[in-house]
């Protein structure tokens, strides 16, 4: 039985918290948030104790197996550091860290103190990007040439609307397609050049939208478009080869459809399932299995880096006007 | 008004001809073709006469001509009948070579001949429309288009570059760029570009992703591959995707479809309205009412601007200005 503890009681925070609940082999024992009622509420709904603060839980609970770092990104290195010297295993929501040092510092911490430290990088979790790599992997669609991915939607709100705070959270290139970066290294490898262009520094809405345009070293061409200028959230993907064509649209996707009068709602946009078990739970329980078997999860902390060096690039593109180049041996430099 | 036709090398020929038969007052003198078989071909299909050479379709009593031969030859074409006197209707791309366009802009003012590039696009419905939506300021100010034009490979001619100039990239990037342009009024100041060729066996770019910088502070992008397979229910695409400050608009040019499953796959039947039909109708209202074309000479060099500086960017692997 894994004793798991959830840091943060915000939308990721309860994603993590639900699936605790659902798995046999998990005590979900708290729910941590500095806004207490919001760690209530949350507790209330997954059967655990909410507490005000970590160290707080630490105190009553005791020994912790895992714990689900939910936290604006800022904040997971102070939280991974806490959690790895109770002996904790962590896993920490995506990205890692704001910048790559930190995230250096993180798996070197977790090593030094021997606990295991997970990513949630979800998208290898999602049923149509895994069975899209395995129809790559098949050779259905022959050699991949030009690929294009799209996710986004509403500008999303969180606490202290920490997302419109670009130095906390890097905005949408760093938080958010990330995920398809670290998605598209799966299926195709390592990232030779990135260009990108983003409306940061352009306008001052409320919006933010950036193209990436990624050269990998297999010679494939990938288009991400990142937004947080739409209305609904939906994931896209189309990957062109030499004897085929793979696209999905989450929007088409709609196994049931109801029709409300009215709609306003807050948080960051979690993509509704319609499997039994979703990808966050398929996720989780991947990783506490990693734990229990001692065996390499299918995507790694050196993987979540990987992503994060792609998503720094870009913002360095955005930042210059230039392309980027990846450089190997400065990554493993990093990852060391 | 009487009127001739240089080469079908550019299946566009086929639309702009049924287009010329649905004018009234309309005679297709003629149609020059250096190919025997296929002028002999389409002379007969169009009930008109066929010349080898096209000097000599030039030589008849014609007060416009549409060119739609391999990109490469379209300058010797402009500029024969912009001396002899003639309006011209030109495929895009205006012409394989930047410095070819410039001549045949010169050329055409030097005669006081009207030179139309064909961007049939311009006159898609949904395109038209779509151009109302912006104009209205719904969308406040725009902050970035995404765009594509995906295609099947055409073989051929295409495939040459003696010929094309270039494969997808100066096959497909002026549409959208036009459009851009014609959406906005920003003019292009930097192309960044990845181009390949990933997916034919011809040696020709097939695969293109381009960027873009404008003058108005507004950035796009560009997927000009030519990735759709021989599966795909389709030829291809033209979609646009506006960012502005107050909202977004998704133009899907070829959407008006009636998808088909029969025993040879799926197809997609297109229902929407005609382009070519309004492209040559608009042409032909230009050349009698001797007005400035709608879409210039001009409007062709820059958007070939943008294709030729994005096989330049590619190469560099660098940024490349347009200023």
């Amino acid at each position: 039985m894994f004793k798991t503890l959830v840091i943060g009681a915000g939308t990721m925070g309860s994603v993590h918290a639900h699936a605790y609940k659902k798995l046999t082999n998990v005590e979900l024992v708290g729910v941590v948030d500095r806004n207490y009622p919001k760690a209530m509420e949350l507790a209330e709904q997954v059967g655990a104790k909410a507490f005000r603060t970590y160290d707080e839980a630490v105190a009553s609970i005791g020994k912790i197996d895992v714990v689900s770092i939910c936290l604006p990104t800022p904040l997971h290195k102070e939280y991974l550091m806490k959690a790895a010297d109770q002996g904790s295993h962590v896993v920490c929501e995506k990205p890692l860290a704001r910048t790559l040092a930190d995230a250096k510092e993180m798996i070197a911490y977790c090593e030094e103190k021997d606990v295991k430290l997970f990513v949630g990088h979800v998208v290898r979790f999602f049923p149509e990007y895994i069975r899209t790599k395995q129809l790559l992997d098949m050779d259905k669609i022959g050699s991949p040439a030009v690929v294009r991915t799209t996710r986004g939607g509403g500008f999303p709100s969180a606490s202290n609307d920490w997302y419109a705070d670009f130095n906390s959270s890097g905005g949408l290139v760093l938080d958010m397609i990330i995920h398809d970066f670290d998605y598209l290294r799966w299926c195709f490898g390592e990232v030779k050049r990135v260009y990108a262009k983003s409306s940061k520094s352009r306008v001052y809405s409320r919006i933010e939208y950036a193209l990436v345009t990624l050269r990998f070293k297999s010679g494939v061409i990938a288009h991400v478009e990142g937004t947080w200028a739409h209305q609904n959230f939906t994931t896209k993907f189309e990957i062109s080869g030499t004897n085929g064509i793979i696209e999905f649209d989450s929007s088409k996707v709609e196994p049931i459809v109801t029709g409300r009068n009215s709609s306003s709602t807050g948080g960051v946009a979690v993509p509704e399932s319609p499997l039994k078990d979703n990808p966050y739970f398929m996720e989780i329980q991947h990783f506490l299995h990693c734990i229990e078997k001692d065996e390499h999860p299918i995507v790694t902390a050196e993987d979540a880096v990987k992503a994060m060096e792609i998503s720094l690039a870009a913002l360095e593109s955005i930042a210059t006007g230039k392309p980027v180049v990846l450089n190997e041996e400065k990554v493993k430099e990093v990852i060391r | 008004m009487k009127v001739g036709m240089i080469s079908f090398a550019h299946g566009h020929a086929y639309g702009y001809a049924n287009a010329l038969q649905k004018i009234k007052g309309i005679e297709l003198v003629g149609i020059a073709d250096d190919n025997q078989d296929r002028g002999k071909e389409v002379a007969s299909k169009f009930q008109t006469k066929h010349y080898l050479d096209f000097h000599e379709l030039l030589d008849q009593d014609i007060e416009a001509v549409i060119i739609t031969s391999e990109n490469s030859l379209h300058m010797e074409h402009v500029v024969s009948a912009a001396r002899k006197g003639i309006h011209i209707l030109c495929e895009k791309p205006l012409a394989s070579k930047v410095e070819d366009a410039k001549k045949m802009i010169q050329v055409c003012k030097e005669n006081n001949v009207i030179l139309q590039t064909a961007f049939p696009v311009r006159f898609n419905t949904p395109i038209v429309n779509a151009k109302k939506i912006i104009e209205n300021g719904e969308l406040g100010k725009i902050i970035a288009i995404k765009g594509t034009n995906r295609g099947t490979n055409p073989g051929g001619w295409f495939v040459d570059k003696e010929k094309s100039g270039g494969g997808a990239v100066i096959d497909h990037t002026v549409h959208v760029v036009d459009i851009i342009r014609w959406y906005t009024g920003a003019e292009v100041t930097e192309v960044y570009a990845e181009v390949d060729n990933k997916i034919s066996e011809y040696d020709i770019d097939d695969c293109g992703l381009l960027t873009m910088e404008f003058d108005n502070n507004m950035f796009a992008t560009l997927d000009c591959s030519w990735s759709r397979n021989k599966t795909y229910p389709t030829w291809g695409d033209v979609t646009l995707e506006i960012i502005g400050t107050n909202g977004t608009l998704a133009v899907d040019a070829f959407e008006q479809k009636t998808n088909v499953y029969s025993d040879d796959g799926v197809q997609w039947d297109f229902w929407g309205d005609n382009m070519d039909d309004a492209l040559v109708a608009d042409f032909i209202t230009t050349v009698k009412e001797k007005r400035s074309p709608s879409i210039t000479g001009e409007d062709g060099l820059k958007a070939l601007e943008v294709a030729i500086a994005a096989y330049e960017s590619s190469e560099k692997k660098q940024p490349v200005s347009l200023i």
